[in-house]
C-alpha cells in the first residue's frame, strides 16, 4: 500500500495527537477517528478512497499510537468527554470547518460529544458500528451485548487482553503479509502504548451511557451497521439511529466490528455516497 | 498407507472412520464458522474438552465461547485480520467451558473465501495450552514490573522537569516555565494575549529591615494573592526577586482592568514578624503582538511600562501603547548607540573661542563635544549628555573629550605660528566624584606633554554642592597639578560665596541665561553685575557665555568682565575652521 503524502502539522493539540493531513489541501475536511485499541494507522485501507477529493485529517487519540504520552492526564481521560474535548481542540487549532467526522465504534460517541460541544464545526457524523451503551440495561430492556458481569470481568482482565493485543495487532492492521516489517514497526509503536491508558479508555468506554445525549445531536449522522457484530449488536446500533434526531441507518454487507479494515471498499463507497456536496 | 495407492478409493476410506473420524477425534479442537463467526461444525475433541453440547454450539457465535475481554479482542483484531490476511495463528485466549471454568488455549484459524456455490468458511483449531497460559502470566508480571519501573522513572523525570520550570519558593512557574506558557499561548490562534509585569514597590526595604525570611513570606503571600485574583486559565509566574508576571487572554482594555484589579489585593496589609506591612506594586501591561519573538518582546514592553509606572509615582498601572514611540525604549536604544558610537570614534570635539574683553585677543577655547550620529547627523550635547550622565557612560565620554582636547592644545602649544591658548574642558558630576580623576588628568597631560596651566577644567555649581568635601579635595589636587578650575553655569545653582571661598577656583562662568537678558531685563543685568563683582571680590576671572550682540558685549565690558564667548564672535568650530577664523581676524 502506498503511503499518501502527509503534511506534518505543528501546534500544541495537533502535535499531541500526532495529526497528519492527507489528500487535497482545498478539499472538504474528513476527520477519521479510530476506535479502542488501535490508532490512525487503522485507516490505511480506507484512506485512498478519500484522498482524491478530500482533505483527510487523522489523529491518534489519547494513549494511542504516537500520542504525546507526556501529556496524558488520567483525570481528563476518565470519561469520554476528555477525548471529545481533544477532537474539538484539534478542530479549533487547525480551524477545521464543515468537518465530516468518520468515527469507529466508541469514537462515534466521542464524536457525538464533540458535535454537542462545537456544533458549528461539524457538517456530518459517520458512525461505524456504534453503540451508545455496551452494557445491557434490564430496566429498559436494552440489549447492549454485554452483561454487567461481562463488563466487570472485562475491566478486571484488561491486562491479559493488552498483552494479547500487542502480539495480534501488528500484522492485522497492516494487512500486508508481503511486507511484514511494516507490521513489526507498527506492533512496536503499539507496545509503546501504556496499558494504563488502555484501562482508562476501556473504563470510559464500557461505563458510558450516551443514549440520552444522542437525542440532542443536531448534526446529520450516517449510522453504519455490520452483520454479526459481537461488540455492537444490531439492537445497539439501531438504538443509536433511533435516538439521533437526524440519522440515516445503512446496513453493510460487511460482517464483524471493523468494516473499515475487513471491507474498506464497501465502507468507503457507502460513506462517499452519503457525503454532502461541497459546502 | 496402502489406501493411497488404491486409485478407486478416496484417501479417507483407507482410515478407520475416514477423515470424518480424523476430524472428530483429532488431537485438538476443530470448529468451522461462517464468515460472520456462526459455528457450523465442531469436533468431539472440542466438545469433550469444553463440556459443551454440539446442539448448543452450532448456530451460535464463536465469540460467545470467549470471555468478554477475549471476545472484544477477537472481534476488533482477529476477525478483521482473518478477512484481510486469511489467517491468524496462536492467538492466546481462554475458552469458557460448560461449567464456566476458563480453559487456556491457543487459537489458529484460516479463512477459505467463497468459491463456486460454497460460502466463505473459517476453520478454527483450538489447542489446549495451560503451560502457555502460565508462561503468559509470567510475561505479564514481568511486563508490569518493567512498566512500574518505567512509571517511577517517568514520574521522577516529570518531577525534575516540573521543578526546572518552577520557582521553589512560591511554586509558580519561573522564567523558563513562563516562557513555555507564553510561547504556547502565543503560538495558536485565539483571542489576544495580555502580559502584565507586576513589581513590588520598595521590596528591598522589607528584605533589609525585616530580613530575608520575612521578605520570602511576603513574596509567598503576594503569589497567593495574585493566583486567587486571576482566572483559572491565567498564568501567574515569578520572574525574579519581586517581579511577577500575569498572562491572560484579553485586549488592552481588559489588561488595564485586570492590572487595576490586581493592585487592590496587593496593597492589603501583610503581617510579617508581628509588624503590619503595607506594600504596593507597579504594573506594566502589554497586549502581545503576534509574530516571531513576540514572547520576549511582550515581556520587555511590559517591563518598560512597569518602570514607567514606577517613574510616575509607583502603585499604579501603565499600559504599553504600541503606536507611541516609547521614550524609555528610545532612551535605551540611544544609549546602546552612544556606547557603540564612543567605541567607534563618532565623538567630535569642537572649539568655541573665548575673547579677552580688554583687547579682543583670543585668550582660549572651550572644548565642546559633538556626536557624529551615523543616521541623525551631528548631535549637540543637549541630545545625549544627560543620558550619558545618568548611565555612567559619561566617564568614558569625558575621558575621550579630555584626551582629544589636551592633545589638540598640546599641538597648538608646540606650533610656533600660533600663540599658546588655554583649552577649557567640561567635567561632569560623575567625573568629579570619580576617585581616578586626578590620576587620569595627570596621565593625559603627561601623555601629550601639555603645560597644565593651559588646561582649564569646568565644573558645574551643582557638582560642587553635591559633596562639597570630596569636591574640594579633588579640585585642590587638580589645582596642585597646575590646572585651572572654572565654575560653569554660575548663578543657576546654589553655590554661595562661602563655597566659592572654599574651592580653589580660578574663574566664574556666568550662565548664558543671564547674559541674554543683559540690557533687556533689569534683574538679569543686576545678576551679571553681581557675578562679575563677586568673581573679582574673591580674586578670580569673570567669563560670560552666550554673548550674541554688540550691546551685550558693551555692557559686559562696562562691568569689567574679563573674557567673553558666544555667537557674536563665533560658534563652536572644528580645529581647521577655528584656525581659519583666528587667521581671518
Amino acid at each position: 500500500m502506498s503511503t499518501p503524502p502527509a503534511a506534518a502539522v505543528s501546534g500544541s493539540a495537533a502535535a499531541r495527537h500526532h495529526v497528519t493531513v492527507h489528500g487535497r489541501p482545498d478539499g472538504p475536511v474528513v476527520l477519521l477517528v479510530h476506535g479502542f485499541g488501535s490508532d490512525q494507522q487503522v485507516w490505511r485501507p480506507l484512506l485512498p478512497a478519500f484522498t482524491g477529493e478530500h482533505r483527510v485529517v487523522l489523529v491518534d487519540q489519547a494513549g494511542a499510537g504516537r500520542f504525546d504520552a507526556g501529556t496524558y492526564d488520567r483525570e481528563r481521560y476518565s470519561t469520554l468527554d476528555g477525548y471529545a474535548d481533544d477532537l474539538v481542540d484539534v478542530c479549533e487549532e487547525l480551524d477545521l470547518r464543515d468537518v465530516v467526522v468518520v468515527a469507529h465504534s466508541v469514537s462515534s460517541m466521542i464524536a457525538a460529544r464533540a458535535a454537542l460541544r462545537a456544533p458549528e464545526r461539524f457538517r456530518q457524523l459517520v458512525m461505524l458500528a456504534p453503540s451508545a451503551r455496551y452494557t445491557d440495561d434490564p430496566a429498559t430492556g436494552y440489549d447492549g451485548g454485554f452483561s454487567t458481569e461481562d463488563v466487570e470481568e472485562l475491566l478486571a482482565s484488561l491486562d491479559h487482553n493488552y498483552l494479547a493485543w500487542t502480539a495480534a495487532v501488528g500484522p492485522m492492521i497492516m494487512g500486508n503479509p508481503d511486507r511484514p516489517e511494516l507490521g513489526e514497526e507498527f506492533a512496536g509503536s503499539f507496545r509503546r502504548l501504556h496499558p494504563g491508558t488502555a484501562r482508562d479508555f476501556a473504563r470510559a468506554t464500557f461505563l458510558a451511557d450516551s443514549r440520552e445525549l444522542l437525542t440532542r445531536v443536531q448534526v446529520p449522522t450516517l449510522v453504519l451497521q455490520c452483520r454479526d457484530d459481537a461488540l455492537a449488536p444490531e439492537s445497539a446500533t439501531r438504538e443509536v439511529a433511533a435516538r439521533l434526531p437526524r440519522a440515516t441507518l445503512v446496513d453493510l454487507d460487511a460482517s464483524g466490528h471493523c468494516p473499515h479494515v475487513s471491507a474498506p471498499a464497501e465502507t468507503a463507497s457507502v460513506v462517499l455516497a452519503h457525503l454532502p456536496g461541497r459546502p | 498407507m496402502t489406501a493411497v495407492d488404491t486409485p478407486t478409493s478416496s484417501p479417507a476410506e483407507g482410515l478407520p472412520g475416514g477423515f470424518e473420524a480424523l476430524f472428530e477425534n483429532a488431537p485438538c479442537g476443530y470448529l468451522t464458522t461462517t464468515d460472520g463467526g456462526v459455528v457450523t461444525r465442531v469436533n468431539e475433541t472440542f466438545l469433550t474438552w469444553s463440556g459443551h453440547r454440539r446442539e448448543d454450539l452450532v448456530g451460535s457465535a464463536f465469540g460467545r465461547l470467549l470471555p468478554v475481554g477475549d471476545r472484544i479482542l477477537w472481534s476488533t483484531h482477529s476477525a478483521p485480520q482473518l478477512g484481510t490476511t486469511g489467517g491468524v495463528s496462536e492467538v492466546v485466549v481462554e475458552v469458557v467451558a460448560a461449567d464456566r471454568s476458563r480453559l487456556p488455549a491457543l487459537v489458529t484459524a484460516t479463512r477459505v473465501p467463497a468459491r463456486g456455490g460454497a460460502e466463505a468458511e473459517v476453520r478454527i483449531v483450538v489447542f489446549s495450552a495451560p503451560e502457555r497460559r502460565a508462561h503468559e502470566q509470567e510475561l505479564i508480571a514481568a511486563l508490569h514490573r518493567v512498566e512500574e519501573a518505567d512509571d517511577r522513572r517517568a514520574a521522577a523525570e516529570a518531577d525534575a522537569r516540573r521543578r526546572a520550570l518552577e520557582d521553589p519558593l512560591t511554586g509558580l512557574p519561573n522564567r523558563a516555565g513562563l516562557t513555555g506558557h507564553l510561547a504556547s499561548a502565543l503560538a495558536g490562534p485565539g483571542s489576544p494575549v495580555a502580559v502584565l509585569v507586576v513589581d513590588l514597590d520598595h521590596f528591598t526595604v522589607v528584605n533589609e529591615s525585616l530580613g530575608t525570611p520575612a521578605g520570602d513570606e511576603l513574596l509567598v503571600t503576594v503569589a497567593q494573592r495574585l493566583r486567587t485574583s486571576v482566572r483559572e486559565s491565567a498564568t501567574v509566574a515569578r520572574l525574579s526577586a519581586d517581579e511577577f508576571v500575569v498572562v491572560d487572554r484579553c485586549d488592552a482594555d481588559g489588561a488595564r482592568e485586570l492590572a487595576e484589579r490586581l493592585l487592590e489585593p496587593l496593597t492589603a496589609p501583610v503581617v510579617l514578624d508581628g509588624l503590619e506591612v503595607v506594600v504596593s506594586a507597579s504594573i506594566g501591561a502589554v497586549v502581545a503582538a503576534p509574530g516571531p519573538g513576540s514572547a520576549e518582546r511582550a515581556l520587555h514592553d511590559a517591563g518598560v511600562a512597569m518602570h514607567r509606572a514606577k517613574a510616575r509615582g509607583r502603585g499604579r498601572v501603565e499600559v504599553h501603547d504600541p503606536h507611541r514611540t516609547d521614550a524609555t525604549v528610545d532612551r535605551l536604544r540611544l544609549l546602546g548607540e552612544l556606547r557603540r558610537g564612543i567605541a567607534d570614534g563618532e565623538l567630535r570635539v569642537h572649539y568655541q573661542p573665548r575673547v579677552a574683553v580688554h583687547d579682543g585677543s583670543v585668550a582660549g577655547v572651550e572644548a565642546l563635544v559633538r556626536w557624529q550620529h551615523p543616521v541623525r547627523g551631528l548631535l549637540a550635547p543637549v541630545e545625549f549628555i544627560d543620558l550619558a550622565e545618568q548611565s555612567g557612560l559619561v566617564r568614558e565620554l569625558g575621558a575621550r573629550v579630555l584626551d582629544t582636547a589636551v592633545e589638540q592644545a598640546a599641538r597648538w602649544a608646540r606650533d610656533p605660528g600660533t600663540p599658546a591658548i588655554e583649552v577649557a574642558v567640561n567635567l561632569s558630576t560623575r567625573q568629579l566624584t570619580d576617585p581616578g580623576l586626578v590620576g587620569s588628568v595627570t596621565a593625559t597631560l603627561n601623555r601629550h606633554g601639555l603645560d597644565p596651566h593651559l588646561l582649564v577644567l569646568e565644573v558645574t555649581e551643582t557638582a560642587l554642592v553635591n559633596d562639597p568635601e570630596a569636591a574640594a579635595a579633588t579640585l585642590a589636587a587638580l589645582k596642585d597639578l597646575g590646572v585651572g578650575i572654572a565654575v560653569d553655569d554660575f548663578g543657576t545653582g546654589y553655590a554661595s560665596l562661602t563655597y566659592l571661598q572654599r574651592f580653589p577656583v580660578d574663574e566664574l562662568k556666568i550662565d548664558r541665561s543671564f547674559v541674554t537678558g543683559l540690557g533687556v531685563n533689569d534683574g538679569d543685568t543686576a545678576i551679571v553685575r553681581t557675578c562679575v563683582q563677586l568673581a573679582h571680590g574673591v580674586g578670580v576671572r569673570a567669563v560670560a557665555e552666550g554673548v550674541e550682540t554688540r550691546a551685550q558685549l558693551d555692557a559686559l565690558a562696562a562691568m569689567g568682565c574679563d573674557y567673553v564667548q558666544g555667537y557674536f564672535f563665533s560658534r563652536p568650530l572644528t580645529v581647521q575652521a577655528l584656525q581659519e577664523w583666528v587667521r581671518s581676524r
